[in-house]
């Protein structure tokens, strides 16, 4: 498999905003990688339940009980832009 | 041919939980904004998901009671896409192992019962809240502020199959849903501050074509009325297009609830990639068969096996659907009040109209005790037997609820027996007709109107006692001969 | 002095005879810090001035006889990943340089009751991808044994001030071999337990199915006793294990596997001489030892570089200057998004988040992330079975001895295939170990690897301790020695 990388597609996605320099290098290093995996995605390996926890565990589930945690301020602390007691972002359209 | 219209929908349901799904963060209703947040539900690097065991129990709870399939293995997935209020920029949702499939919901349409297929119940977060600053408009704002109390909250999502045929089923899928939460008392179910918040998905095609027509998905109605507007406005939106060969592209719609039609959302470059996978801060949930047959012992009494009790008891499929979304304690007041007065629709009339008028004028939320099933039947069965007026029984009622009282022994030291002898009707008509010959003659003219001025004399000469039905009987009579 | 290179029970010992204060041991940690960090780099933060008077209630306490347990007044670094309320954790990132925590995690939380004395937050490659150090945004650690070398990575700092002797041990994290791995180069113990056994909450996730929070030491005694301290339990941790079984006690006859494809190419003689080394060691003292095959093995540099990057795309999505951190002011949210990433993010870590959301999209999703799931099934299954047959597992830490600043950086293959011998263990979950045992033909320290299966880190960590008596590893990092 020799999929070619759309690394201005993949980039949107992962809202990265990459220079042309950037494209180029990380389109390069992205292909040599990629290659690497066509032994791993030839294997013909069975297609059994996959559990994501690597030692097979199941999930807890947790008591619903509440409890305050961060205060207001604590909240707000790093925030680059704040007003109001909200985060300030600039516009988002869609 | 006939155009016909295809319509999914897809319903978030917030859940009353004391926490959040995946911190124990309080579920806050409040105006202050960024009060309840710990670095889980604000996204803070390095903190990590607990999911809510009451939620789970909920959404499972709603998943047996629309007749789904439970999982016996679910898995949480992460959504991913970029928003300002979305705190990891993933939502943790379900995808391929979600907690209910394959479901049904009865509903109520025009009087006559329709199914609903449900294609999945599946579990999610709430994202943060947006307040575009500017003009007013979103495309002209300035900044964008966000709260995050409501990032967190759990979320059930109920996807419909495309099977909902016009927009009254549709509003009535809803309605059903919402007292379905209510009842079950999984979620506080108000519309009005986004307890329930739906979308649809619109399609319309000619009539016996196999393939459904491009879906467009429609976002932003708020309310029930709202819904059925912007479905109408689609569908004919697309009838039109389709008549006239125009290509339908699959989209976002907005609804504009002034302008009342839906517009094209500003739409993202080419179709959404979400990345879903398996998300590895959660283990898979394994929904054992103990556990759900210990939530299936809990479901309560379900809106459609109430419509099914009120059907019995001789009322019809619209009354019962009515009754239902009453109190239950309304409902069950009912039953004990028909079976002492045998008449459904009187008990159901008596009880929703005037009872329930009379609770909400006072603001009261329950009956006094000494108002038993009883002595309100008592007030019924004195009208049905014509012994008093509606009028008087109104006012007996609401004597009742004021003080401890027997209906008929305050008819009667209330003089509010009505006189049902016919002579002695006949004697107060005559004396009336003797006074008002002017009348008389214009009534013989055509003027038909003025019996009821003379209905109106002949009761308040017998001080209200007069049946007015026998009455007016009694007088047309006089007239004619 | 030379407090700092004693086992952590032998220093508690001093401090409850009174022939040691904890201030005084402080002191001589921050001492080391003065004379190597110029040169090493190890730690971005040092804690000197607001914790001494925690070194001075440690005194107290130890006067008073009233000390929290063995670690009270143990000097401990902290890998700048793992979150400290009220100070910066900065992953070594532009993006959170100063993002300041309003949170413990966990493990922090557990050495605090402890009355541990951080000395600071230790350097690592940006969000713990990397091999070497290189990639922090703050400037690479310097290697204590060859400065012109690195000290591997990415808890490059954390196992650099162990070796230098600026702290009496310290925390680190492990995806691939990320304690291991620089624990070899400079020469220290590097312990990654069973996944689950330690709380991830407060470690700021890299992938999450891989990540697991460990101690870096100078001997395995004092891996197990902050082992014990930070495992447990944590309901904030939805992926903890609950309880682990009673293990087995230490056996004094065991079966242990060479991975014969972990002795192919691609390993240094040197390297491979260190497990025969070992190997004839143990089997001296009647050990038995055999070759095992774990063909999957080959595959562990492709199932994690789908894996990890395919986890840390989504793992890093919430670093996007709305909230906390970096931000780079855009015309929209969406904008300043993407500017805010493009700025504070580094080339390799951008690199794996393009590569991770390359393997989730649409039509490429069943090819590459689903196909390493199934292989990491795979593998498990395979490492399930050679535990029937043996013990534990035995293999090389590292291919070869620590590299040059430069050395790799240009080759990124070749710099992945550094965690070649480590990955197996972060894919399956199981414990791993790795212990300095003799010196290269450079004269630079080289280690031994040992794995056993989910659930025996304590049995892993007792036989380790017979096995490091057993190499009696002496030899001291350069900087150690000139000082002399």
């Amino acid at each position: 498999m020799t999929d070619k990388i759309d690394i201005k597609n993949v980039a949107k996605l992962a809202a990265l905003k990459l220079n042309e320099d950037e494209q180029q290098q990380l389109e390069k290093d992205l292909s040599m990688i990629i290659e690497h995996f066509a032994a791993l995605s030839e294997m013909d390996l069975p297609d059994d339940k996959i559990s994501i926890h690597p030692l097979g565990m199941s999930l807890n589930l947790a008591e619903d009980i509440a409890s305050k945690s961060l205060t207001h301020e604590e909240a707000l602390r790093n925030a680059p832009d704040s007003k109001d007691g909200q985060f300030v972002v600039p516009p988002s359209l869609d | 041919m006939n155009i016909i219209p295809t319509i999914g929908m897809e319903t978030h349901v917030e859940l009353k939980t004391n926490s959040k799904m995946f911190c124990r963060c309080y579920v806050l209703d409040t105006d202050l904004p960024n009060e309840s947040l710990c670095p889980t539900c604000l996204g803070l690097p390095g903190s990590l998901p607990a999911p809510n065991k009451k939620a789970i129990e909920f959404i499972t709870l709603l998943a047996l009671s629309t007749n789904c399939s439970i999982t016996n293995e679910g898995m949480f997935h992460r959504k991913n896409y970029f928003y300002p209020d979305l705190p990891k920029n993933y939502q943790i949702s379900q995808f391929d192992l979600p907690v209910g499939t394959e479901g049904s919901l009865e509903i109520v349409v025009d009087g006559e019962f329709e199914t609903v297929e449900i294609e999945r119940v599946h579990m999610e977060e709430d994202t943060g809240k947006s307040t575009h600053i500017g003009s007013g408009r979103i495309d002209s704002a300035t900044s964008t502020h966000l709260d995050f109390n409501r990032a967190g909250i759990p979320l059930v999502e109920v996807v419909t199959k495309p099977l909902i045929k016009s927009s009254k089923e549709a509003v009535a899928y809803i309605e059903e849903l919402r007292q379905l939460v209510i009842d079950l008392n999984i979620s506080e179910g108000k519309l009005e501050k986004g307890n329930l918040r739906f979308d649809a998905n619109i399609s319309v095609a000619y009539e016996g074509d196999k393939e459904l027509g491009t879906k467009v998905e429609i976002k932003n109605m708020n309310s029930l009325k709202s819904l059925e507007k912007a479905i109408e406005y689609e569908i004919s939106r697309q009838t039109k297009m389709l008549k006239s060969k125009e290509n339908i592209i699959q989209e976002t719609r907005h609804w504009d609830e002034k302008k009342e039609v839906t517009s094209s959302m500003r739409s993202k470059e080419g179709s959404a990639d979400y990345r879903y996978f398996s998300d590895p801060d959660i283990p898979n949930m394994i929904l054992s068969e103990d556990f759900v047959n210990t939530i299936k012992a809990t479901i309560p009494v379900l809106p459609s096996e109430k419509r099914k009790v009120f059907m019995d008891s001789g009322l019809s499929i619209e009354d019962s659907n009515n009754l239902g979304k009453s109190s239950n304690w309304i409902g069950e007041f009912y039953i004990q009040v028909s079976e002492i007065t045998k008449d459904s629709k009187a008990s159901f009339n008596f009880i929703t109209g005037e009872l329930q008028g009379q609770l909400r004028k006072l603001e009261l939320l329950s009956l006094p005790n000494w108002v038993t099933a009883k002595n309100l039947s008592e007030i019924i069965i004195l009208v049905n037997n014509d012994k008093i007026s509606f009028t008087s029984a109104k006012e007996i009622l609401t004597k009742l609820i004021e003080e401890k009282l027997e209906p008929e022994e305050y008819a009667v030291s209330n003089n509010l027996i009505q006189e049902n002898d016919i002579d002695e009707i006949g004697k107060i008509v005559l004396e009336v007709i003797d006074s008002n010959e002017e009348v008389i003659i214009r009534i013989s003219d055509g003027e038909d109107k003025l019996i009821g001025f003379l209905v109106g004399q002949i009761i308040k000469l017998s001080k209200g006692k007069v049946n007015p039905s026998v009455a007016k009987e009694l007088l047309l009579k006089e007239i004619n001969s | 002095m030379e407090n700092h290179k004693l086992s952590i029970s032998k220093i508690n010992k001093l401090f409850k005879d009174k022939e040691l204060k904890p201030s005084e041991l402080y002191d001589e940690v921050f001492e080391r810090a003065a004379s190597t960090e110029s040169i090493i780099h190890g730690h971005l933060t040092l804690f000197q001035e607001e914790n001494i008077q925690k070194a001075l209630e440690s005194n107290t306490r130890y006067e008073k006889g009233e000390h929290l347990g063995p670690l009270d007044g143990i000097p401990i670094a902290i890998k700048d990943n793992i979150n400290i309320s009220g100070h910066v954790t900065s992953c070594s990132s532009k993006m959170l340089a100063n993002y300041v925590s309003p949170y413990d995690a966990t493990v922090i939380t557990k050495l605090k009751k402890e009355g541990v004395l951080f000395t600071g937050k230790t350097n690592l490659d940006e969000f713990a991808m990397g091999s070497s150090t290189e990639n922090s945004a703050f400037g690479p650690t310097k290697n204590p044994w060859d400065p012109s070398r690195v000290p591997g990575g990415s808890s490059g700092g954390s196992a650099a001030v162990v070796s230098a002797g600026s702290a009496i041990a310290s925390l680190g994290s492990d995806t691939g071999g990320s304690i291991r791995q620089p624990a070899s180069f400079c020469g220290v113990v590097g312990f990654k337990p069973t996944y689950g056994t330690v709380s991830r909450y407060g470690l700021i996730a890299f992938a999450s199915s891989l990540d697991q929070i460990g101690p870096i030491t100078n001997n395995v005694e004092d891996a197990k006793l902050i082992f014990n301290s930070i495992s447990g339990h944590d309901p904030k941790d939805a992926t903890s294990l609950i309880a682990t079984k009673t293990e087995q006690p230490n056996l004094n006859k065991a079966k242990i596997g060479i991975i014969k494809e972990l002795m192919e190419d691609g390993i240094s003689e040197d390297a491979k001489e260190e497990v025969y080394k070992v190997a004839k060691l143990m089997e001296a003292e009647g050990h038995e030892i055999v070759e095992v095959s774990l063909p999957l093995t080959k595959m562990s540099i492709s199932i994690y570089y789908l894996i990890a990057p395919a986890e840390c795309s989504a793992n890093l999505s919430r670093f996007d200057g709305v909230r906390y951190g970096a931000r780079v002011s855009g015309n929209t949210s969406s904008e300043m998004m993407e500017l805010t990433r493009a700025e504070g993010f580094g080339p390799e870590v951008k690199k794996r988040i393009l590569l991770g959301t390359y393997a989730l999209s649409a039509g490429y999703y069943d090819a590459y992330y689903g196909q390493a799931l199934k292989a990491r099934a795979m593998m498990k299954k395979e490492f399930t079975d050679i535990y029937k047959q043996v013990d534990y597992v035995i293999s090389p830490t590292t291919p070869s001895d620590p590299f040059k600043f430069g050395e790799k950086s240009d080759n990124q293959l070749e710099m992945y295939m550094s965690d070649l011998c480590t990955i197996p263990a972060n894919l399956v979950g199981m414990p791993a170990i790795s212990i300095p045992t003799g010196l290269s033909s450079q004269g630079l320290p080289l280690s031994v690897q040992i794995m056993s299966p989910a659930n025996t880190d304590n049995t892993l960590l007792d036989f380790s301790q017979t096995l490091q008596s057993l190499v009696s590893f002496i030899d001291k990092p350069i900087l150690n020695r000139t000082e002399k």
